[in-house]
């Protein structure tokens, strides 16, 4: 993988039907902006929502990532050293719920907002007033989530998955914050979800079918319907906990006649289409990335979109491969492992069209190439521990064990974290006009690669070995895995700051970017100038007898 | 009607020829796929079922 | 290719400068039971499996990678689609599964076959101990960490079972089947031994249904592995497997113990006695929550010490700990301390960091209360 410069601007391409009649709305000059701080507060345009959702995704990866950093130095060796167990379970928990509703979700929101409007020439979201309130709502949920913090009793200690009755009856009091808060993200997600349904389904230019769409605005579709589907149930479930804890309720209080268990089936019809939520828009991404610098079409299309809504459907019936081990009868147990040895098909078939993709291409290694490429290998052995937890009978040795942390740490970093990465390497050139520091790029991959992998690999074995999940304290016997992890969680923590540095010097300056900055990019967003007008497609451009991928 | 069964199989097996497709996109009302794709994800959870079922004795 | 290289040669190095002890250290036990010996195979299959598809995957992605980039001339061809290729990859996973699908259906089965157990044995997840009752033999008691707080702190050196310890394991005869009870007094905990491969959870209101059948003699340790709170980290498992002549003699050793208790409740107790042992019991499951003195952590677990409200109203302190808390973190205890310990325990808070109160709380009164 010997080192490449960036390609020199090709202007010139595959330009048919789009280009003049767009490109002349581009001469016309902007008009009438706010300026200062209210014009972020009030914007409705897609590409300053998206900016500010990839903003605020950015800075919730840091947060949530120096959280990591606490648990990562607390588990550096055996023994309570830094912090006590109250305030290491407040880490672990807002780490998840961070990352996952702070940091992945808005990141990809963010990518949607900017991208799917371009690919599909259309001239902004369908509903930019709504898009605005969506992302509004997201520093006020998370601004009250973090002050729980601070409130008597400490934040949300119960994990992520928040299971009652700790999360109910034993749980602090700033509970009914932490709810009040996710419900407002949930409520951002459906908003966003409702926009981007609309957009894709009504504003693509005449002449792109759906079948004509980017893999990037096919995954999102399809997640899109995945967010409004599971979205309410999440809100249900919270809405009978905050019964529970302020209104005398017992759904989930076995004294009073509840069912612990029910909570988790609830959550978990929501939380593994959550899953899948938080992936699809990455196999969207690599999918687009991957043929661009393989200088080839995407082997097997249509396959790829039928792999993804597949996986969407078997998404709602896998849920309860999180809970083989709360006592299902044999025959859902057996059910349950059947349909998630099944999902492993469809995303099979997915990995081997990128490969297929890449066999006989005409490959270069840009860094958003080497992000995408590192994606399918580190994506694929998360899949491969998936593989392994689907087995029900060996999945009572893995469950709730650093096994298991290990295999959704490899999805969600090496993967959907990664793609997000792939995602703004590739089209910040786009964004800000500027390629971005192609040399510090590398350092970042190459740091990141290795400290991901230093950081999550040795946790299979500790899993393995019997190390419990969400102990802040372990047996000398996990030592040496332990001391690992921390060395490559502070590693790939510390090479993010490089990576805040490659994107604050691309919007500042650079190399300048052409209008389609990689010679091998074919998609819509390429014709339209780099850094993209405030205002693209005001005119929808005439698609018929455009090449599409 | 037969066609749209065959077309939501292929989809559920993932290969489908480029040319049935494009035929289904351009005839094919997406209600009628959209229908028998539901029914036939059905049809599919019952069949894992049975199996389940019947492997548990 | 070199960042599998590095990530090797990394991982090499970490392991020369910190020596892995045993190399079984690095994968799941095999067990000391005939399930858990079916586990572990299962589990080295599905291993090998994802191992040989892995090789095939990234052997051909790191052989394009490396003969078709551009800087080696080479030149995109045009193809996008192959509908025999497509199938056939569909088509292999399906069957590579459902080959693996079937011997993990015949141990699943295995597993949940509880029935005709020689013997049954309740686990009962406290926060932050096991309660073991041997049903219908008599006989049941606590289980709690066994490493001592200063080793946790750093102020003493960790022993070879640091956090693997327990006061009094789970003592179990080889050789027959045991059907293990899970369920809870308070939040969901799980129950695990790796050599067992028995991890169930014990979730309050259900009783789950497990079972083992040890081959050999020894000590096996293992964890909770539901984040159940505070201490989830602290309440391990410990199955001491011995021989039947030797477990015989201990259960009829742990039955005589319980009926001498039992003697216990109907005679009058003194201040000293039992403040003398309800400060163990208080040690032992009321320090978890309401601390060693008694100051508790507000607002979930309420200070004891200097809490004037309690100390004025006697009835509602044997309430709390008889009846549990109705909405709190506070359990019932009625069903897992006997009388004279409820009675200790209370007596001991009343007359303990500087409380003065004189209560003397009878085991016998409890007693009433528990079966008017």
């Amino acid at each position: 993988m010997a080192p490449q410069s960036p390609p020199k601007a090709t202007l010139e391409h595959s330009q048919s039907a789009s280009g003049s009649a767009a490109a002349d709305e581009f001469q016309e000059e902007e008009h009438h902006y706010r300026s200062g701080p209210l014009r972020w507060l009030l914007t409705t345009n897609h590409k300053e929502i998206g900016s500010l959702y990839l903003i605020f995704s950015l800075s919730m990866f840091m947060i949530g990532g120096a959280m990591a950093l606490v648990i990562r130095l607390e588990l550096f060796q055996p023994g309570l050293q830094m912090i006590q167990p109250e305030f290491f379970n407040q880490m672990t928990t807002m780490h998840g719920l961070i990352m996952v509703f702070g940091a992945v979700m808005p990141g990809f929101v963010g990518l949607a907002n900017w991208m799917i409007p371009l690919q599909i020439g259309a001239p902004d979201m369908a509903l930019p007033r709504l898009n605005n309130f969506s992302f509004w709502l997201l520093p006020i949920a998370f601004t009250l989530l973090l002050s729980t913090l601070l409130m008597p009793g400490g934040g949300p200690n119960f994990g992520w998955t928040f299971y009652a009755p700790l999360s109910t009856t034993y749980a602090p009091p700033s509970t009914t914050f932490f709810i009040f808060a996710l419900h407002m993200a949930g409520i951002s997600s459906i908003l966003g979800a409702i926009n981007i349904i609309a957009t894709i389904l009504n504003l693509r230019a005449p002449g792109m079918r759906l079948m004509d769409m980017t893999l990037f605005v096919w995954t999102w579709l399809i997640t899109a319907f995945l967010l409004i589907a599971v979205m309410p149930v999440l809100a249900g479930v919270i809405t009978m906990m905050l019964l529970d804890i302020n209104f005398g309720t017992s759904f989930f209080n076995a004294a009073g006649g509840g069912d612990p268990v029910l909570f988790q089936h609830l959550f978990w019809f929501f939380g593994h289409p959550e899953v899948y939520i938080m992936i699809l828009p990455a196999f969207g991404i690599v999918s687009v990335i991957i043929p661009t610098f393989a200088r080839k079409r995407l082997f097997g299309y249509a396959s790829m979109v039928y792999a993804t809504a597949a996986i969407a459907i078997l998404s709602f019936l896998v849920w309860a491969h999180h809970m083989f081990a709360v006592g299902l009868p044999l025959v859902a147990e057996l059910f349950f492992m059947y349909t998630t040895l099944l999902i492993a098909v469809p995303t099979g078939v997915k990995v081997f069209n990128w490969i297929t993709t890449l066999f006989r291409g005409e490959i270069t290694f840009e860094t958003p190439m080497l992000f995408a490429l590192a994606f399918v290998v580190l994506f694929t052995i998360g899949g491969f521990s998936g593989l392994m937890l689907a087995i029900a009978p060996a999945d009572f040795q893995y469950h709730d064990t650093y096994f298991v942390v290990a295999h959704f740490h490899y999805v969600l970093v090496p993967g959907a974290v990664f793609s997000i990465m792939a995602a703004v390497y590739y089209w910040l050139p786009k964004w800000t006009g500027h390629y971005p520091d192609e040399r510090l790029g590398r350092w970042h991959f190459w740091l990141s690669v290795i400290g991901v992998n230093l950081l999550f690999f040795p946790m299979h074995f500790a899993g393995l070995a019997g190390m419990p999940r969400r102990i802040p304290d372990y047996a000398l016997q996990f030592a040496d895995f332990n001391m690992a992890s921390s060395i490559g969680g502070f590693l790939f923590g510390f090479s993010q700051l490089l990576f805040i540095w490659v994107v604050v010097k691309c919007v500042r300056g650079g190399v300048k970017a052409p209008a389609n900055p990689w010679d091998g990019a074919t998609d819509l967003e390429w014709t339209v100038p780099s850094p993209a007008p405030l205002h693209t497609f005001e005119t929808p451009p005439d698609l018929r007898g455009f090449k599409f991928h | 009607m037969w066609d749209v069964v065959k077309s939501v199989l292929a989809a559920f097996f993932g290969v489908q020829q480029d040319q049935r497709r494009r035929k289904d996109f351009e005839q094919g009302k997406p209600g009628a796929f959209i229908i028998v794709g539901i029914l036939l994800a059905l049809v599919m959870v019952a069949i894992v079922f049975a199996i389940a079922r019947m492997a548990a004795g | 290719m070199r960042k599998m290289f590095a990530l090797a040669a990394l991982l090499a190095g970490l392991s020369g400068q910190f020596p892995i002890s045993h190399a079984t250290d690095w994968n799941m036990p095999v067990g000391v039971s005939q399930v858990s010996r079916d586990v572990y195979d299962l589990h080295m299959i599905i291993f090998w499996i994802c191992v040989v598809i892995g090789i095939v995957v990234f052997g051909v992605m790191f052989y394009s990678l490396f003969r078709y980039r551009r800087s080696k001339g080479a030149k995109a061809a045009q193809f996008h689609e192959h509908t025999t290729v497509e199938v056939l990859w569909t088509a292999i996973p399906f069957l590579i599964l459902v080959a693996m699908a079937i011997p993990a259906t015949a141990t699943l089965k295995n597993m949940y076959d509880a029935s005709e157990a020689d013997y049954d044995v309740m686990i009962t997840g406290h926060q932050w101990r096991w309660q073991y009752d041997y049903m219908g033999e008599g006989v049941t008691f606590f289980s709690n960490l066994g490493t001592p707080r200063e080793q946790i702190a750093g102020t003493e050196e960790k022993g070879e079972h640091y956090l693997l310890e327990v006061d009094e394991p789970l003592v179990l005869p080889i050789n027959r089947k045991i059907r293990l009870l899970t369920t809870s007094a308070d939040v969901i905990h799980s129950w695990w031994v790796p050599d067992l491969a028995v991890k169930k959870d014990a979730i309050p209101g259900f009783v789950n249904e497990s079972w083992t059948r040890i081959d050999e003699p020894g000590i096996y340790r293992g964890q909770c592995t539901e984040l159940c709170g505070k201490d989830h980290g602290f309440m391990p498992v410990v199955v001491h497997a011995m021989e039947q002549e030797q477990f015989d003699a201990w259960l009829e050793e742990r039955r005589q113990a319980a009926a001498a208790d039992a003697g216990g409740v109907d005679r009058e107790w003194e201040l000293a006695e039992l403040v003398e042992r309800g400060e163990k019991v208080y040690a032992t499951i009321c320090a978890a929550c309401h601390q060693a003195e008694g100051q508790g952590l507000p607002p979930t677990f309420p200070a004891l010490a200097g809490n004037q409200a309690l100390m004025d109203d006697l009835e509602h302190h044997i309430d709390a700990v008889v009846n549990g808390v109705s909405g709190s973190a506070m359990a019932s205890f009625s069903g897992t301390l006997n009388p004279i310990d409820i009675a200790a325990v209370i007596t001991f808070e009343r007359n303990a960091w500087g409380h003065e109160t004189g209560d003397v709380v009878q085991p016998a009164d409890i007693q009433a209360l528990l079966s008017p």
